[in-house]
């Protein structure tokens, strides 16, 4: 029940996330928003079949899942949409701190190659790798500027909450201890769900800067 | 069994003979249209590998494999066409149309040999849902290319993009088959009122002002 109303939640949260984007875009006519407005209508498309399923057959897919496909292309869109955010300055600008992107991501990519098959998973990390690298490239060349410019640090840092939110949910799901809400993750879940809600702001922030 | 590679020559060879009365004007359509059935053909093999290798039941095939096969299989033409001939995009959007209907054509014939032509309100509700399904992913995927194409920092995520929504909507309809009941008929309906909903987004969308005319239009009307 509780896995239910959880991507129910999250259904509704993309959903409202992507009109609101695609508003934006319609209003702005700016590249980061449509491009967001894909990642979200691709995610909403993905929870939506993963729930549907859920709900007709009360059990998870078998063979395939569907909407992993859905959910990849829109970490694509969101790898797009942190590369093509970042002016030149930031691209050939480097910190050690964004080794903790990689630090935090290939031991959990250990963990579910062990769980589940190699080509699906490598794909979502080094998606959400990359895109998280971007998100903590951008975040720190954000902190370093004054101005306008530093505005952009709340949607890399957005990001990077984003990702960070996916790891723990997909991690928590290698040990899954109950249906009910005393399993972390749900809590992964419900907070994934504000934080890509939470993107549109932050996005409207950096761009208006 | 059904032989559905004798169907596809059954069905081509008339085609395929009226091709060359028609002229080269019409060759890009009847050579989509080959391509369209040929990759139904070729899904239906590869459906029945992978639904073998997984061991995979009938529900399982249908709404989990089936709707990657058949989307992938419709797409990868197309991507070749675009990497090699670089068409305009009218031809992109005529191609994948094409490509659609005659995918969806000769998965009804298949149908129609295999369950009998005996119910013609059942193979209506079938025609307008399931072919009017695969128009519903030849439109997503052809008014998106169009769009993608134009833009070289789009191709990559956009494409991906695409193809991951014309798989779900298609994992979706079959999904509303495969639980049966009264969820069928919503499936039926779905790629049809999906069509109405465009059409009305776009008759909406195009009576709106843009937001550079509005403010143009409300700087007008202020200087008045």
């Amino acid at each position: 029940m509780i896995e239910l109303l959880d991507n129910l939640t999250q259904s509704a949260v993309t959903l409202t996330a992507f009109i609101a984007a695609g508003i934006f875009y319609y209003r702005s006519r700016q590249q980061a928003f449509y491009l967001l407005a894909c990642f979200l209508g691709c995610f909403m498309l993905g929870t939506f079949h993963w729930t549907l399923y859920i709900l007709l057959f009360d059990t998870t897919p078998q063979v395939f899942y569907v909407s992993e496909l859905a959910w990849n292309a829109s970490y694509l869109f969101l790898l797009t949409m942190t590369y093509t955010l970042a002016s030149e300055e930031e691209k050939k600008f480097r910190h050690p701190a964004m080794l903790l992107v990689p630090l935090f991501c290939l031991p959990q990519l250990a963990l579910y190659l062990t769980f589940g098959e190699i080509m699906g998973n490598l794909i979502m990390v080094g998606l959400t790798m990359t895109a998280a690298l971007f998100a903590m490239r951008g975040f720190l060349f954000a902190r370093r500027q004054s101005g306008p410019a530093r505005q952009k640090q709340y949607f890399h840092g957005a990001v990077l909450v984003t990702v960070f939110l996916e790891y723990g949910l997909w991690t928590s799901s290698c040990f899954w201890i109950s249906d009910t809400l005393t399993n972390p993750y749900f809590w992964f879940d419900f907070l994934l769900s504000a934080a890509l809600l939470a993107l549109v702001p932050a996005l409207k922030k950096a761009v208006t800067a | 069994m059904t032989y559905v590679e004798n169907i596809f020559v059954c069905v081509a060879a008339p085609l395929l003979v009226s091709m060359f009365f028609m002229g080269k004007k019409y060759y890009r359509f009847f050579f989509f249209a080959f391509i369209g059935m040929g990759a139904c053909l070729l899904s239906a093999y590869i459906n029945t590998f992978f639904a073998q290798l997984y061991q995979a039941d009938l529900m399982n095939a249908s709404t989990q494999i089936a709707p990657v096969v058949e989307e992938v299989m419709k797409l990868l033409p197309l991507l070749f066409y675009l990497l090699i001939f670089d068409p305009e995009s009218e031809k992109i959007s005529s191609s994948v149309l094409t490509i659609a209907v005659s995918f969806a054509t000769f998965e009804n014939i298949v149908y129609l040999t295999q369950s009998g032509a005996g119910n013609l309100v059942h193979l209506l509700i079938r025609g307008f849902g399931t072919g009017a399904m695969h128009i519903v992913c030849g439109a997503i995927i052809c008014y998106g290319l169009v769009y993608v194409w134009q833009r070289d920092w789009l191709k990559i995520a956009g494409t991906a993009g695409l193809l991951g929504a014309s798989i779900t909507f298609h994992a979706t309809y079959n999904l509303l088959i495969a639980h049966g009941g009264a969820t069928q008929y919503i499936a039926y309906a779905l790629p049809l009122v999906s069509l109405l909903l465009a059409g009305v987004v776009k008759q909406v969308t195009s009576r709106m002002p843009r937001p550079s005319q509005a403010e143009e239009a409300g700087a007008d009307s202020s200087q008045q």
